[in-house]
């Protein structure tokens, strides 16, 4: 091995490194379970402060708004599971009974507290015909 | 018609495997005939393709419901415009658009190049047939835009998408295509040049323009989608991080780097390794892209349908693509080594492969970053994600060192800088980026990061500006010119240079633009009527609710006042609109009031009738605009450099220095004098709920003129609710029976009036929905300026020719030439 092939490798092997734990221990605070309802109620106690992106579907008539505001109390369930949920802000207009939602925020033992602009409501209908037929936006 | 398109698209598929086949026979034969024919086919291609979209378009046109594709995407109820934009507003059409513009470009290509690149040109046209029959092979077997209903023919169809009916989303999706489909030509070029073995620099020549444009293209339709995303999706930005917005910034970026390594293999002879990698990734990213957005990989809160048959196909096509493009690097490595050895990381090639291994990084990163959640879902079995703030996170710091090295780089000398030139070079732009960021540091602003990117633009522009002004001081002294025609002259002796630099300046203003976001402010109020909410120095009051319908769709539209420190400045109209046929969807029209140093965004995303109660989100975004600015002074930059030569010839000539003095203060005023506060929001136009209008040209009409009571504050006849309007509109009832044109009845008001009063033209939507455009067109109107101007001075000057002698002194342009060489 030559020394130039030496310098060139250290070099590499010392930047790779270098973007590899700067890379993971910004994914440590910047990534976000992607968990059901189901998934983690089962098991409250071991996602209590965890950020979490949670998916589910809104309880019938579950939906509330206090009056003249925007705080919004709601409850999701998947396959059984119920967890009680509150938010503060503008909510989409597919958020509503029976609608597919996904939620960021945190779960405590209240229930889960939805950050704001943490409600995502899935509507498989936005950009294709709902045979559910395959297209995205054209392009971007 | 629809079994003749499918045909069509066999024919098409048969011709291109043919003319890939007799190229790659021809080529290997050395037989003149194949690879004529293999050529011939390929146009033939072209001529299939055009038939095959005519047929698609007319389908569209007719309302031929008995194609599925036509069914999905139109309806007897849009206008002409959007039905012939629905041939690329799905899936199966917009592959159908693919092929074409990869044929038309093909044929393009080959034309221009069949002569200058003969050793080349029948693998590239294999290449482009190769990539051509893959996607027509995806229509055929899987996605055909020609399928018909077996059973029982809908009547009508369902319709665009609402938000896909939308002026920017017309051009959005070919602009984009334009861009994605025009980058495989550079890889059909480099494609066969690996396989050649002819490894100079001549396929470099052929691509570079193609690059140039495609990048141009592909820059125009992210900045669409930008703006599209603002105006239309109402969440209050331009740029989420989107699996589907970074599919068309991964090819972006490495394009990026390719324009800038191809100089240094040009000037250097090294890199050329480098070179053709980026030039297979480009096309490689383009077509993951596609297979990203379209297969259902990942996913997104826009839900994208799965189709796993097509990601099949995506992966096998992709995975052959990076098979054989590399195992051909591989078996041409030795012909590759690099002449050159970097001499120097204080030269401008470091510079450059610096600010190529950030580009690079960037794209992974943001590739990495945007199939994170599939990944983790495929080795740890749990699905994490990230979001917007780990993107920005990495990309803010990556952006800002690809800032500096943009104006760094052109100060660094080519091989080596010795310090004393650094000294000369960097004085001012680092004494411009000090100054710019102690004033930041007084006024208060945050240094990180939004200060340092004011500061790094200070220190950019001060580089362009000292670039062009001591070439120009060069020139100056040899050609005794004055210094604007100075700098024409400049511009046309090293045209990529130049207008490179013009593209930095662009890119410095998207930056100062991106830099406002730091400073954003927003605000989620519920309001009633009369209550108001402020937001930094905004107030705003809301008046009302109204309920309109102009026949193909019902607006809701919030009435608001705003007020500036408490002065009344305006007022703002949000909306909802449902669509026919969508009702479960509506769509959010936005109100901004524009201004180059913020804008004042309002979004209505829901509201009570009941109570007229609005829920409004309010953002104020400062120093929005500068980004699309920048983007039209990178499309006047990439303009120049891609000129023909020919076109500078007036002011590399000797001419009246008064007339390019002219032009340059035309061109300077047009960019910089057009500026004004630009105000874009949808006028609140439409029919009161109870219709009366009897035709569409009455309730135009209604439109047209204002109620004349005087007490309701100039409503459009079609809204105003007074017994006034109503005797108005009961007139143009009679004149409208009374079969006058438009015209006629207008002319019929002012006569009635005495003045234009009744008129509401002032308030005419059609220009408010082209302010967006402003940019662009100074862009566009500029070049195309300098353009004709260009063309005639050159004709002159042949006319003229005779009285004189043209280059005086052949000793002082040779010594001009090399003045100008030492600049570099």
């Amino acid at each position: 091995m030559t020394h130039k092939a030496l310098k060139i490798g250290a070099t590499t092997v010392v930047l790779v490194l270098a973007f590899g734990g700067l890379l993971w221990s910004t994914l440590q605070d910047g990534t976000e379970y992607y968990k059901h309802v189901d998934e983690v109620m089962a098991q409250p106690d071991a996602w209590y402060g965890k950020r979490l992106q949670l998916h589910g579907y809104v309880v019938p008539a579950s939906i509330l708004r206090k009056r003249d505001s925007l705080d919004y109390k709601f409850k999701v369930e998947s396959k059984g599971y119920v967890v009680p949920a509150t938010y503060s802000g503008i909510v989409p207009d597919t958020f509503k009974d029976d609608a597919e939602v996904v939620l960021k925020g945190t779960l405590t033992p209240e229930g889960f507290q939805v950050e704001p602009n943490g409600v995502m409501a899935k509507c498989p209908s936005k950009y294709e015909p709902k045979s559910g037929s395959a297209t995205a936006p054209p392009g971007v | 018609m629809a079994s003749l398109g499918s045909f069509v698209l066999l024919a098409t598929f048969v011709v291109s495997i043919y003319a890939a086949a007799i190229s790659v026979a021809g080529a290997r034969r050395g037989s003149r005939r194949f690879v004529e024919s293999g050529i011939g086919a390929l146009y033939l291609t072209t001529a299939l393709a055009t038939v095959a979209s005519g047929i698609i378009v007319h389908a569209f046109v007719v309302g031929d419901y008995t194609i599925r594709y036509v069914q999905q995407y139109s309806d007897a109820a849009q206008p002409l415009f959007y039905k012939l934009t629905s041939y690329w507003g799905g899936l199966d059409g917009s592959i159908l658009f693919w092929v074409f513009l990869l044929s038309l470009f093909g044929t393009i290509a080959v034309a221009t190049n069949r002569e200058r690149h003969r050793e080349l040109i029948p693998y590239v046209v294999a290449v482009i047939a190769v990539v051509q029959a893959f996607f027509l092979f995806l229509m055929i077997v899987h996605r055909n835009p020609f399928d018909t209903f077996l059973t029982a023919v809908p009547d009508d169809g369902r319709g665009l998408n609402p938000l896909l009916q939308n002026p920017y989303m017309v051009i959005h999706p070919p602009s984009l295509y334009i861009g994605f489909v025009g980058m495989t030509i550079p890889f059909a070029f480099g494609m066969a040049a690996l396989i050649t073995g002819h490894l100079d620099d001549a396929w470099l020549r052929a691509v570079r323009r193609w690059t140039m444009l495609s990048w141009l293209f592909l820059s125009f339709g992210l900045t669409l989608g930008m703006i599209w995303a603002y105006e239309e999706l109402g969440w209050g930005g331009y740029w989420g991080w989107d699996p589907v917005e970074n599919a068309g910034l991964l090819p972006w970026f490495t394009a990026t780097a390719f324009l800038h390594s191809v100089i240094v293999q040009e000037r250097r002879a090294m890199l050329r390794i480098w070179n053709v990698t980026l030039v297979i990734v480009t096309f490689f990213l383009t077509i993951f892209g596609t297979f990203m957005t379209r297969s259902g990989v990942v996913q997104s809160v826009h839900a994208f349908g799965e189709d796993r048959d097509l990601a099949l196909m995506f992966t096998g096509f992709m995975a052959l693509t990076l098979i054989f493009s590399f195992g051909w690097v591989i078996r041409r490595l030795p012909l590759l080594r690099s002449r050159n050895e970097l001499d120097s990381w204080l030269s401008r090639e470091a510079a450059f492969l610096a600010n190529n291994w950030i580009l690079l990084f960037s794209a992974l990163f943001v590739l990495f970053a945007t199939m994170f959640p599939t990944l983790s879902e495929a080795v740890t079995g749990e699905r994490l994600t990230v979001g917007p703030p780990f993107f920005n996170k990495w990309m803010a710091p990556i952006g800002l060192i690809l800032l500096f090295l943009t104006g760094a780089a052109p100060l660094l000398a080519w091989r080596k800088s010795t310090a004393s030139n650094l000294r000369e070079q960097f004085l001012w732009p680092v004494a411009a980026a000090l100054v710019t960021g102690g004033a930041l540091v007084a006024l208060g602003v945050r240094a990180w990061s939004s200060g340092i990117c004011f500061a790094l633009c200070g220190f950019v522009t001060a580089t362009i500006v000292q670039e062009f002004y001591r070439g120009a001081r060069v020139r100056q002294g040899a050609t005794g010119t004055d210094l604007l025609t100075a700098i024409i002259g400049l511009v046309g002796r090293n045209k990529r240079r130049y207008g490179g630099y013009i593209v930095h300046l662009g890119i410095v203003l998207v930056f100062f633009g991106f830099a406002g976001d730091g400073f954003k402010q927003e605000e989620q109020v519920l309001l009633k009527p009369g209550q108001s909410a402020t937001v930094g120095h905004f107030t705003v009051r809301h008046d009302a609710i109204r309920v309109t319908d102009d026949g193909q769709k019902q607006m809701i539209t919030g009435h608001l006042t705003v007020f500036e420190d408490g002065r009344e400045i305006g007022r703002l109209y949000p909306a909802k609109w449902f669509f026919r046929k969508h009702e479960d969807q509506p769509t959010t029209e936005v109100a901004i009031r524009r201004s180059f140093a913020e804008d004042l965004y309002v979004v209505m995303p829901a509201f009570d009738l009941k109570d007229q109660s609005a829920s409004l989100h309010i953002v104020i975004n400062p120093l929005v605009n500068w980004i699309w600015v920048g983007f039209g002074i990178m499309a006047l930059g990439t303009g120049i450099a891609l000129l023909p030569d020919t076109a500078f010839a007036f002011a590399t000539a000797k001419l009246p220095a008064a007339a390019a003095a002219r032009t340059t203060a035309l061109l300077l005023t047009l960019l910089f004098a057009l500026p004004g506060a630009v105000r874009a929001q949808h006028n609140d136009t439409g029919q009161p709920v109870p219709v009366v209008a009897r035709t569409p040209f009455e309730r135009a009409m209604q439109k047209k003129l204002i109620c004349m009571c005087g007490g309701c504050g100039r409503q459009l006849l079609s809204e105003c609710q007074c017994g006034m309007a109503s005797d108005m509109r009961a007139e143009l009832a009679r004149l409208v029976s009374e079969g006058r044109t438009e015209e006629q009845i207008i002319q019929y008001y002012v006569a009635k009036y005495g003045s234009q009063e009744p008129l509401a033209a002032p308030i005419d939507e059609g220009f408010n929905r082209l302010a967006w455009a402003v940019p662009y067109l100074i862009g566009l109107g500029s070049f195309g300026l300098l353009g004709v101007i260009a063309f005639r001075w050159t004709r002159r000057r042949e006319a003229a020719a005779t009285p004189d002698p043209a280059p005086a002194d052949p000793a002082l342009e040779a010594r001009l030439d090399e003045e100008l060489r030492d600049l570099d």
